[in-house]
């Protein structure tokens, strides 16, 4: 514990060293990642040209037809070497393309990602603005009427399939205002508008999925905290209640939920699949859907291998965020 | 007290040919309904759904697969009380029946995968060393996924059915149950009656399974409740990315899904109520779970 005193190169070391451990642990996970995806992925049951070309159209192929198009495909190497073709075009940028659609898949993420971030970080700070307040209202008077309802409401939130909100959404507004957001994707830059109309119903669904988790966490780690000797330091050197729960009590009561926070929003990128279909938002997870839809395995295969990186880049960011903001955990 | 009525019946007429067992359970029951009536309330909610999930077929007015051709895409009336779907079926009948692929399921899940979880969990913290080092590796590497994603490769890997999505939704649940109740073990481990069962010559397999099991149990339990909500919802969402079980079964994924092919504008009617019952149905477990582990465990309070 001396050691996190200590100004000087050792503590730039350690902490040097632990950053390189946790990306090499990340390197290795995804590469193991890649394997199970494309191990899954190649054992699908059917023909993938069955998915191509459908049924009555497969079955009017010749056996020759059949091989050749495989060939073209790239799916009658040996599994290793199909293996290595991937993660060499991986690696070069190249995605491949869909069975389906002219654009390649590096295009459309390209062109959809943005969006799918878009609604995963705002709702991340929606899920902090709801969140918060939430658990302080909550936690500052244990089992009063405002607790026991915000709990509730909590664990409502807990309950409710993001999706099935969201359709509902649609439904209302479609109902009451006669309105529905745009269906053509647009660009925050170019048409901020349209893109906004787009992204925010996604979003507070997706928000309030994660303010409940975030609520209940706040509230039962503030707690704690408000518990803890150096709070009663504090008050009893005459600082007032609210300055010690601002000063004092939130910040270590919200490591936790930064950890959480970062969970949920690897958790929001596969939840937004569900969620963008209710929608009918023009996102990557709309793609995800569609390629699963259509058992389009290029396609499925490089935007699973996406979502699992950008998750484990993600484990790692908290968990050096946290190793930032807590001394405490840097060593481990 | 009236959440409670079910089981206070039991508790109320000890008649001398009912079993001690059964009283005892009726008394606990009781205790439960008096200590968290709110819990006790959603807990009978939890088992009337399984109670409509068991009755299917006596409960449910028509049959979830008839089509009514008469009737199609109607709002609800009085013959068909939530209306019928675009094929005119019955709408309440396939809410109805969808309890129980949603119960299954949800049940399968947790049985395998929970349970395996914590087995695997159990193993890890009291055996230690290398297997426990690289277990933890193996449990980290199935959470580098988000479970709904592996739940739909695994899915769509092994094929749709029944069977597959009980599979696939387990395997999402092995890294939780192996990390709570591992995390459990490496207390228990060090506790004086362990070591004094451990001091006698008890065997590992012993020790673990006559000692530090039963000790176990009760955040097995809190943990399996919330697996079932969670489970529940990842069934509903495969359903409705339309990689759960497949039509014409009606599970309430399916039937959300189906809704939005019944045109532009989904009906109302059939977008409400399979989304109802998928939020009763995980908040009452919710709840239940909440409630047992304030009783079981008030040291687990927001860990699970």
């Amino acid at each position: 514990m001396d050691d996190t005193q200590r100004r000087g190169p050792l503590r730039y070391l350690r902490m040097y060293s632990y950053i390189v451990r946790r990306l090499a642990f990340g390197m290795v996970t995804i590469v193991i990642v890649s394997l199970v995806v494309f191990a899954i992925l190649r054992v699908l049951p059917g023909d993938p040209l069955v998915a191509v070309f459908g049924m009555e159209g497969f079955m009017k192929l010749s056996a020759a037809e059949r091989a050749n198009y495989m060939a073209q495909l790239g799916l009658s190497d040996p599994l290793w070497l199909q293996y290595l073709h991937w993660m060499r075009d991986v690696a070069a940028g190249n995605l491949g393309h869909s069975f389906f659609r002219a654009e390649s898949v590096g295009d459309m993420i390209a062109r959809r990602g943005p969006l799918t971030a878009e609604i995963a970080l705002l709702s991340v700070v929606l899920s902090w603005l709801v969140g918060v307040p939430v658990a302080l209202v909550s936690a500052l008077r244990p089992n009063s009427i405002a607790d026991n309802l915000s709990r509730f409401l909590s664990i409502l939130f807990l309950a409710v399939p993001g999706f099935w909100l969201g359709m509902l959404i649609v439904l209302f507004l479609l109902f009451v205002f006669g309105y529905r957001a745009p269906l053509a994707g647009a660009s925050l830059f170019t048409n901020p508008i349209a893109n906004l109309q787009i992204v925010v119903g996604p979003a507070v669904v997706l928000g309030l999925g994660q303010a409940a988790y975030i609520a209940r966490m706040a509230r039962s780690s503030l707690l704690e905290v408000i518990r803890e000797d150096y709070v009663r330091t504090a008050r009893a050197k005459g600082l007032g209640r609210r300055p010690v729960i601002r000063r004092h009590a939130l910040p270590n009561a919200l490591l936790p939920v930064v950890t959480l926070s970062g969970i949920l929003l690897g958790f929001v990128l596969a939840g937004s699949i569900p969620v963008e279909r209710a929608f009918g938002t023009p996102g990557l997870g709309y793609s995800m859907f569609t390629a699963v839809y259509e058992r389009d395995i290029f396609v499925m295969q490089n935007l699973v291998l996406l979502y699992s990186v950008v998750f484990v880049l993600l484990n790692i960011a908290v968990d050096l965020t946290i190793a930032w903001l807590d001394p405490r955990i840097r060593y481990q | 007290m009236s959440a409670a009525e079910p089981d206070a019946q039991i508790a109320l007429s000890p008649d001398a040919a009912e079993p001690a067992g059964l009283r005892r359970l009726g008394r606990g029951l009781r205790r439960f309904a008096r200590r968290s009536p709110m819990s006790a309330f959603w807990g009978c909610v939890a088992a009337l759904v399984v109670a409509v999930a068991l009755a299917a077929p006596a409960v449910a007015p028509y049959d979830p697969l008839k089509s009514d051709f008469r009737a199609m895409t109607k709002p609800p009336t009085e013959r068909h009380v939530f209306g019928t779907d675009q094929i005119g079926r019955d709408v309440l009948s396939r809410v109805i029946y969808g309890s129980r692929a949603s119960l299954t399921v949800a049940l399968g899940a947790v049985v395998f995968g929970t349970t395996l979880g914590a087995l695997w969990g159990l193993a890890c913290g009291y055996l230690g060393g290398r297997f426990d080092l690289v277990s933890q590796r193996m449990i980290e590497f199935l959470q580098s996924f988000p479970d709904l994603i592996l739940a739909m490769a695994i899915a769509m890997a092994l094929g749709a059915g029944f069977g597959t999505v009980i599979v696939a939704i387990a395997i999402t649940r092995v890294p939780f149950g192996g990390r709570v109740i591992r995390a459990v073990v490496l207390s228990l481990k060090e506790m004086s009656y362990v070591e004094a069962a451990r001091g006698v010559g008890a065997s590992k397999l012993r020790v673990m399974l006559r000692h530090i099991l039963p000790q176990c149990v009760a955040p097995y339990l809190i943990l399996a409740t919330t697996h079932l909500g969670v489970a529940i919802v990842i069934e509903a969402a495969l359903g409705f990315l339309g990689v759960g079980i497949p039509p014409p079964t009606p599970t309430w994924g399916n039937m959300l899904a189906d809704s939005l092919n019944a045109g532009l504008v989904p009906p109302w009617w059939l977008v409400l109520f399979p989304g109802a019952a998928i939020t009763l149905t995980v908040l009452a477990f919710n709840l239940l779970g909440d409630g047992i582990r304030d009783i079981l465990d008030p040291r687990l309070r927001g860990a699970v």
